[in-house]
């Protein structure tokens, strides 16, 4: 069954069909997470909330204006932000990192994803962009920025964020094709 | 406000839109930004078409969730009620769902630290995973379609509470992965860095147990991670071989990689 069929399943109750679409998005969901906030320990937790709002909210998703992936995944993206932000705002972060520095099997197991065709796809593409256009996307998509961090970090103007993000993504549409 | 000021803010806003595609606005601006695509269909439009865009660099980052993950999901909600639909449409885009706050955070117990080997087996599964959101790529529908039962049924595997995994490298550094349930009798397993075998041959892949013939697990098309079902608890390794085109009854040329069971319970 489609998560989108299993999803609208899910918003009547129906705990089997919300074990299908476990099976079906848990791992998009949590490499998601994972790669924006990089801790496992706290990927785990962060997974753990949205998957149960998976559940929770079920009835609001509305098939007529999307696939229930992309819905499922913007869900997992925004909460993940939500949390990396609050986490580098409680300098939280460094602590972090400092320990993962302890955790070499980690960057291992991010190799053997980046082996991963999709990856390999998606990367070929990001090479296609220019180097801010490239910067502008991943620094705020996979390390969380907001569009003022990215200008600060990259010491650009505001206004040329947002275009080279709006360029970047534009170009990464031209080169995956259409086929979600 | 004059006109002028009201236009200049509109295009202001309308430039937030790859930003907040992006999930790149803070929030006081990200609830200004939701607003406006409220009353601007050319907005909501392109807003819709750029998170589809971001979306495609999530498919990439795909990796297996750990299985206690799973019991701790599926017991929350046994007990958790639902919130009911919502009473009138929403006029947002379909991703933007995050607009409430995010509930309170639930009060399940903190996950313990991930163990090492876990770290190592989820090595060998995100090359299944990884390959296996590739195949939804350019196909027909009908293609999808039996792609799609076959990456359901792999799911499955993956999903089981014992799925494990294990992976392997020859010398020259190609790799065999495998995720296997011992509950199911079920492996999942990818080549990487192989390729097709020169002329018509193919990659076939076998169960090897002690006192035994091979048995044949099936073929490989390309990167695509095969499934193969029945496996009993003796089994205690698998060989990949290169057989002429349509596979053979038993091997015909030494295996190219081997990759051990035993740690992914099987091998009694």
């Amino acid at each position: 069954m489609e998560a989108d069929e299993l999803l609208t399943l899910v918003a009547g109750g129906d705990q089997k069909a919300f074990e299908e679409l476990y099976g079906l998005v848990s791992g998009p969901v949590y490499g998601l997470v994972r790669r924006v906030l990089r801790d496992p320990a706290q990927s785990e937790e962060v997974a753990q909330e949205v998957l149960l709002e998976l559940w929770r909210s079920a009835a609001r998703f509305d098939p007529r204006r999307g696939s229930a992936l992309s819905w499922i995944l913007t869900l997992a993206h925004r909460r993940a932000v939500d949390r990396v932000r609050s986490a580098r705002a409680a300098g939280e972060r460094e602590q972090r990192e400092a320990r993962r520095a302890h955790h070499p099997a980690f960057d291992q197991v991010l190799e053997e994803v980046e082996a991963g065709l999709e990856r390999e796809r998606v990367r070929r593409c990001l090479d296609r962009l220019t180097a801010l256009q490239r910067q502008s996307v991943t620094l705020a998509y996979y390390d969380g920025y907001t569009y003022r961090e990215v200008a600060e970090r990259l010491s650009l103007p505001l206004g040329t964020v947002k275009t080279r993000m709006r360029d970047g993504l534009n170009r990464l549409r031209d080169c995956l094709g259409g086929v979600a | 406000m004059s006109l002028f000021g009201r236009l200049l803010r509109r295009g202001d806003l309308h430039s937030l839109a790859a930003p907040y595609a992006l999930d790149a606005l803070e929030p006081a601006e990200r609830v200004r930004f939701e607003r406006h695509l409220d009353d601007c269909d050319r907005c909501a439009a392109e807003v819709r078409a750029l998170s589809e865009d971001a979306v495609r660099l999530a498919w990439s980052t795909a990796a297996p969730a750990p299985a206690a993950l799973r019991d701790r999901v599926l017991a929350a909600v046994r007990t958790t009620p639902q919130d009911p639909a919502p009473g009138r449409a929403f006029r947002l885009p379909p991703h933007v769902w995050g607009v409430q706050p995010p509930q309170a955070r639930s009060r399940a117990p903190r996950p313990r630290p991930l163990l090492v080997p876990f770290a190592t087996a989820t090595a060998a599964a995100a090359l299944v995973v990884a390959s296996l959101f590739a195949v939804q790529a350019n196909r027909t529908q009908g293609e999808l379609d039996t792609a799609r039962d076959r990456a359901r049924e792999i799911a499955h595997v993956l999903a089981a509470p014992d799925a494990r995994a294990t992976s392997g490298r020859d010398d020259r550094g190609r790799g065999i992965g495998a995720i296997a349930s011992a509950s199911e009798g079920k492996v999942v397993v990818t080549l990487s860095g192989y390729g097709d075998p020169a002329g018509d041959r193919v990659h076939q892949l076998w169960l090897m147990r002690p006192g035994a013939q091979p048995r044949s697990l099936g073929l490989f098309d390309g990167d695509t991670p095969l499934l193969a079902s029945g496996l009993d608890r003796t089994a205690t390794s698998l060989a990949v071989t290169v057989e002429p085109d349509g596979g053979s009854a038993r091997p015909t040329s030494p295996p190219v990689v081997q990759l051990a069971l035993e740690s992914v319970g099987f091998g009694e």
